[in-house]
């Protein structure tokens, strides 16, 4: 007897996982496809999805869909690490992540393996205090094992200059 | 990046203590890790300042209105926490890890464990175990072979039956938050985690996918995938009062 819960009909975004999974949701992925979009509406309810990438324009069916959801989309424009006045891009993406206000968010790229892997790199390091051994290990683990050595070094050596309001910290926030 | 901004202390019980120190001040203190004061021409890694000097560290914007506080976000908190090994969070107050050791003990306490399902037949080491006893953390045993005593290989798979064990706690929102580990995290853990995925309604690729990301350099097994595969998701019983509320969203829709 086929039971309730036998049709496997979600398909997670490429590289999905959650960051931080408490009081707020913080998810990370690659570019979501229009294969993705259930899963994203019946397990995710999204507010805000902040993408860190070189595509200019939205694929159309992906702007309708944000736009059907009712979804805040964001878009910080990152080619890597290397790029001139990175450091206040990813300043951009840690305000949306201090904000409560912002949750359920997904910060996405286009494979979700190095530039989402520097900025949940950069949160766990500087909101959460991560040791540096464990930042690299979680990197690993979504680049599928390639240690992109200027990633690793970027993460390492960021300093954030970030200025929020106290009262819209996630708990997660440690200081 | 300084060594001392890279500090870890092992020393346990210190710090226990100190983390639990840091915990309650956070609650009321929210301190930032190096603010442009007037000590701001001092050594840039002055991060071993005592605590006393904490206060400074908070930087209020006076021209605010309606008193809100603003503060200053810049370099990472002085103490350093690290997880378990392979350590990833599943889904809300749900984690998965490799065996934590004392060095990740400080980190545990952040997620205010309940219940830590431990897949393996042979006990933890004697640091968790005092670790579980002292802090109420409940230590649940997933042995997966129950008949083979301590002559299972690391290479066994779990049995059904072991995997329905730790599932039924997986489903009850009582046992939250729950950290689901093994000695490293990959193979039983990604077997438990795989089939909590089947549940709720994920496709095998992308389960395959997940479970694959965690088992190192030499990748997943076929067998554990076959496992996950043909497991029978309706043995598991869920009852939806008690389930956390994403297993119920899962299954609604």
């Amino acid at each position: 007897m086929p039971g309730p819960h036998t049709i496997n009909k979600y398909i997670p975004p490429l590289n999905f996982s959650p960051v931080i999974s408490t009081e707020v949701s913080l998810y990370r992925s690659g570019y979501p496809m229009a294969i993705n979009y259930s899963f994203i509406v019946d397990q995710l309810h999204l507010k805000t999805v902040v993408y860190i990438g070189d595509k200019a324009d939205l694929l159309p069916e992906y702007a309708s869909f944000l736009e059907r959801e009712q979804i805040t989309f964001v878009h910080i424009p990152m080619d890597s690490c290397r790029d001139e006045g990175i450091n206040e891009r990813i300043d951009e993406v840690l305000r949306m992540i201090v904000n409560v206000d912002n949750y359920p968010m997904l910060l996405h790229s286009n494979k979700g393996k190095h530039r989402v892997g520097i900025v949940v790199g950069i949160v766990r390091k500087i909101l959460q205090g991560w040791s540096i051994a464990s930042i690299y290990q979680e990197y690993g683990l979504f680049s599928g094992g390639m240690k992109d050595e200027t990633d690793l070094e970027f993460i390492t050596m960021f300093v954030s200059h970030l200025e929020t309001y106290k009262d819209k910290l996630p708990k997660f926030v440690r200081m | 990046m300084s060594k001392s901004d890279q500090k870890i202390n092992p020393a346990l019980p210190e710090v226990l203590e100190n983390m639990i120190v840091a915990n309650d001040q956070s609650e009321n203190h929210v301190s930032v890790g190096h603010v442009p004061t007037n000590s701001d021409n001092e050594d840039e890694c002055d991060l071993n300042e005592d605590d006393d000097d904490e206060e400074d560290h908070i930087y209020i914007n006076e021209e605010m209105e309606s008193g809100r506080e603003k503060i200053l976000i810049s370099h990472a908190p002085q103490e350093r926490i690290v997880p378990p090994l392979n350590f990833c969070p599943v889904e809300r107050y749900l984690y998965r890890s490799g065996q934590p050791s004392p060095v990740n003990f400080p980190f545990l306490l952040n997620l205010n464990l309940k219940t830590i399902i431990w897949l393996a037949n042979e006990e933890p080491q004697d640091t968790l175990l005092e670790f579980c006893d002292t802090y109420n953390i409940s230590l649940q045993f997933a042995a997966i072979n129950p008949d083979g005593g301590e002559d299972d290989n690391p290479w066994d798979g779990l049995t059904e039956h072991s995997i329905i064990n730790a599932l039924q706690t997986i489903v009850d929102r009582k046992n939250y938050p729950l950290l689901v580990c093994c000695g490293m995290g990959r193979h039983r853990t990604g077997t438990v985690i795989g089939c909590l995925r089947r549940i709720m309604g994920w496709n095998l690729a992308s389960v395959s996918e997940e479970y694959r990301r965690f088992t190192g350099s030499r990748g997943g097994r076929i067998l554990v995938e076959l496992l996950i595969e043909a497991f029978d998701t309706n043995i598991v019983k869920i009852d939806k009062k008690q389930a956390p509320a994403w297993l119920v969203t899962a299954l609604n829709e």
